[in-house]
């Protein structure tokens, strides 16, 4: 039993010791002359700056029910402007190409923004594949056939012992020219294919480990085999499993970053793009990591959270 | 023992024989039946082959030859569908397996919900009458980590009965429980007994088997050497091997 005092001394140096990690970054970061302008960062994330509208070609303005129609001399398609906040032309105005005819205060997303909605958009639909392919080879892994539980081996050696980044290559070259892939079905496919396998072992390892007894118990109450996995087997399994679950899926969201070599702008690629615009590289890349550790870190609270719920029974 | 089925017994076992895969032979050409209404006692020592042959009785073993009737089902038929046949059997095991991520009143409503489909409102009344007569009504909504052994272990028979089984299989129900615990286990076994339920148990509580087997079957290294009423088998013990299994256990 730890005494209460000793606990808050234990805390008290942890926060010294952090403070003086945090202190010498801080003089690391002096030390090479670096000039900090994290205010250059952020339009790349949020622009919250007043937004000029511009006219795309020469013509009359047109003000009517709160739009601003810009009639071309050239008789094209006109351009309708109805989101804006104070107008700079009246009606009949002359517009010449380039002009700007309104202000917008509106906050726009930047691409770090970006970056991460499509790191979040592909680790989460790529989670629930991985979930899927894992549940199934982990079941055809434990299963009495014997060509099934061959498939799920070679699926899962096959995968575990090649590095994602060829396996991206692959899939983006060779397979998604075969099938005719985007950029992000291609890497939505690579990242549940390879998370797939070790989700696969992993629910292998969970039903092995709920003893004999309780598939005897349910096969002799008359469970067929699959309701007696669904709704005495699995459960219990899923308690145990979810966390090296968890791990996997923070390496998932983490693995997604690889996916920038086949030019799909999640947030690392949108990183490396703001470090050449910005010249801002360390704040973008310490942005980054913190985004990172923003979306694995919800992700392991809320398991946590089911881990809680779960244990009502222990 | 070689005589056909004769379309009643509740079980009919004829020349069962039964080698597990490393070639050990578990059962050697056991024979006998079990009327409708009877209590079985199965007693022998540890390998003795009588928790096998219990477990043949469900095909949780599946035997290497013979033939095996329950309940009118023969076992082995292509038309026999195991998972109906074992709706009809109840089983309660040494170690209990009750499904520890469900609470009591669950593990014996699941069958009924999730094997015979039936609706909730009808399976939970019923269920709430099956713990009251194992006598643990206050404690249906714990899980059973929350229970004793002997408190578990008559939640598990519960569990069998829900089904409304023709036979209940016993396992060694009390072996896995501490002393004090057994008295409270076998008093529902008995109780069923007097009800007619039909019984099959393994045990080593002599005692018991005495008082509540309408037969006793003895067997031995897989060979089912004596099959006799109770007053025979315990007090005037014929067989030689007999006579030295019960020196030893009473």
């Amino acid at each position: 039993m730890q005494s209460k005092s000793s606990k808050w001394i234990g805390h008290g140096i942890y926060v010294l010791i952090m403070a003086m990690l945090i202190g010498a970054v801080y003089f690391s970061g002096k030390s090479i002359n670096y000039n900090w302008h994290w205010d250059r960062l952020w339009p790349y994330v949020v622009n919250t700056e007043m937004q000029q509208i511009r006219a795309n070609g020469d013509g009359t303005a047109v003000v009517k029910a709160g739009q601003l129609v810009i009639e071309f001399d050239d008789q094209s398609q006109s351009q309708v402007i109805d989101t804006y906040t104070t107008l700079l032309v009246g009606n009949g105005d002359l517009i010449f190409h380039g002009d700007t005819v309104a202000h917008l205060n509106a906050w726009q997303f930047g691409p770090i923004a970006h970056g991460l909605w499509m790191t979040v958009k592909i680790s989460f639909i790529s989670l629930i594949f991985a979930v899927l392919l894992g549940l199934i080879f982990g079941l055809m892994r434990v299963a009495k056939n014997q060509t099934a539980r061959d498939l799920s081996l070679t699926y899962v050696e096959l995968i575990r012992g090649t590095p994602l980044l060829v396996q991206i290559f692959i899939v983006y070259f060779f397979i998604g020219t075969v099938l005719d892939f985007d950029r992000f079905t291609a890497g939505v496919v690579a990242l549940s294919v390879f998370t797939g396998a070790y989700v696969a072992e992993i629910v292998r390892a969970g039903i092995q480990a709920i003893p004999a007894g309780q598939m005897e118990a349910a096969r002799s109450l008359g469970m067929t085999y699959p309701k007696a996995m669904r709704y005495i087997v699995l459960p219990q399994a899923l308690k145990r499993t979810l966390p090296p679950l968890a791990g996997q899926f923070i390496n998932l969201i983490k693995d997604s970053s690889l996916v920038s070599v086949i030019s799909i702008t999640d947030l690392t690629k949108a990183g490396r793009e703001v470090v050449s615009g910005s010249f801002a590289p360390f704040e973008v890349w310490f942005t980054v990591a913190a985004l990172y550790l923003l979306v694995t870190g919800t992700l392991s609270w809320a398991i946590q959270r089911l881990e809680k719920r779960l244990s009502a029974s222990d | 023992m070689t005589s056909e089925y004769n379309g009643e017994d509740m079980v009919y076992a004829n020349n069962v024989d039964k080698y597990y895969p490393n070639g050990c032979h578990a059962l050697k050409a056991v024979s006998t039946t079990v009327k409708r209404g009877e209590v079985v006692v199965i007693i022998g020592p540890s390998g003795s082959g009588k928790s096998t042959f219990l477990r043949t009785l469900n095909q949780l073993e599946e035997i290497s030859s013979g033939t095996i009737v329950v309940d009118g089902f023969d076992m082995y038929a292509k038309s026999t569908d195991i998972n109906v046949l074992r709706q009809n059997v109840g089983m309660v095991f040494q170690s209990f397996n009750l499904f520890p991520h469900m609470t009591a009143l669950e593990n014996i409503q699941i069958a009924p919900l999730k094997v015979a489909n039936r609706p909730k409102h009808e399976v939970e009344g019923e269920a709430k009458q099956l713990i009251k007569r194992v006598g643990l009504e206050d404690r249906m909504n714990n899980y059973p980590t929350h229970l004793s052994g002997g408190q578990q272990q008559r939640v598990a028979i519960a569990r069998a009965l829900a089904m409304k089984p023709d036979l209940m299989l016993f396992d060694e129900p009390t072996s896995a429980l501490d002393p004090e615990m057994v008295g409270e286990v076998l008093d529902v076994i008995k109780s069923l007994a007097k009800e007619g339920m039909t019984m099959v148990i393994v045990t080593h509580e002599m005692g018991f088997a005495r008082e509540v087997a309408d037969r006793v079957l003895f067997m031995e290294e897989g060979k089912l050497l004596v099959d006799d009423d109770p007053k025979a088998v315990f007090d005037n013990p014929a067989h030689p091997r007999l006579q030295q299994f019960l020196a030893k256990v009473l």
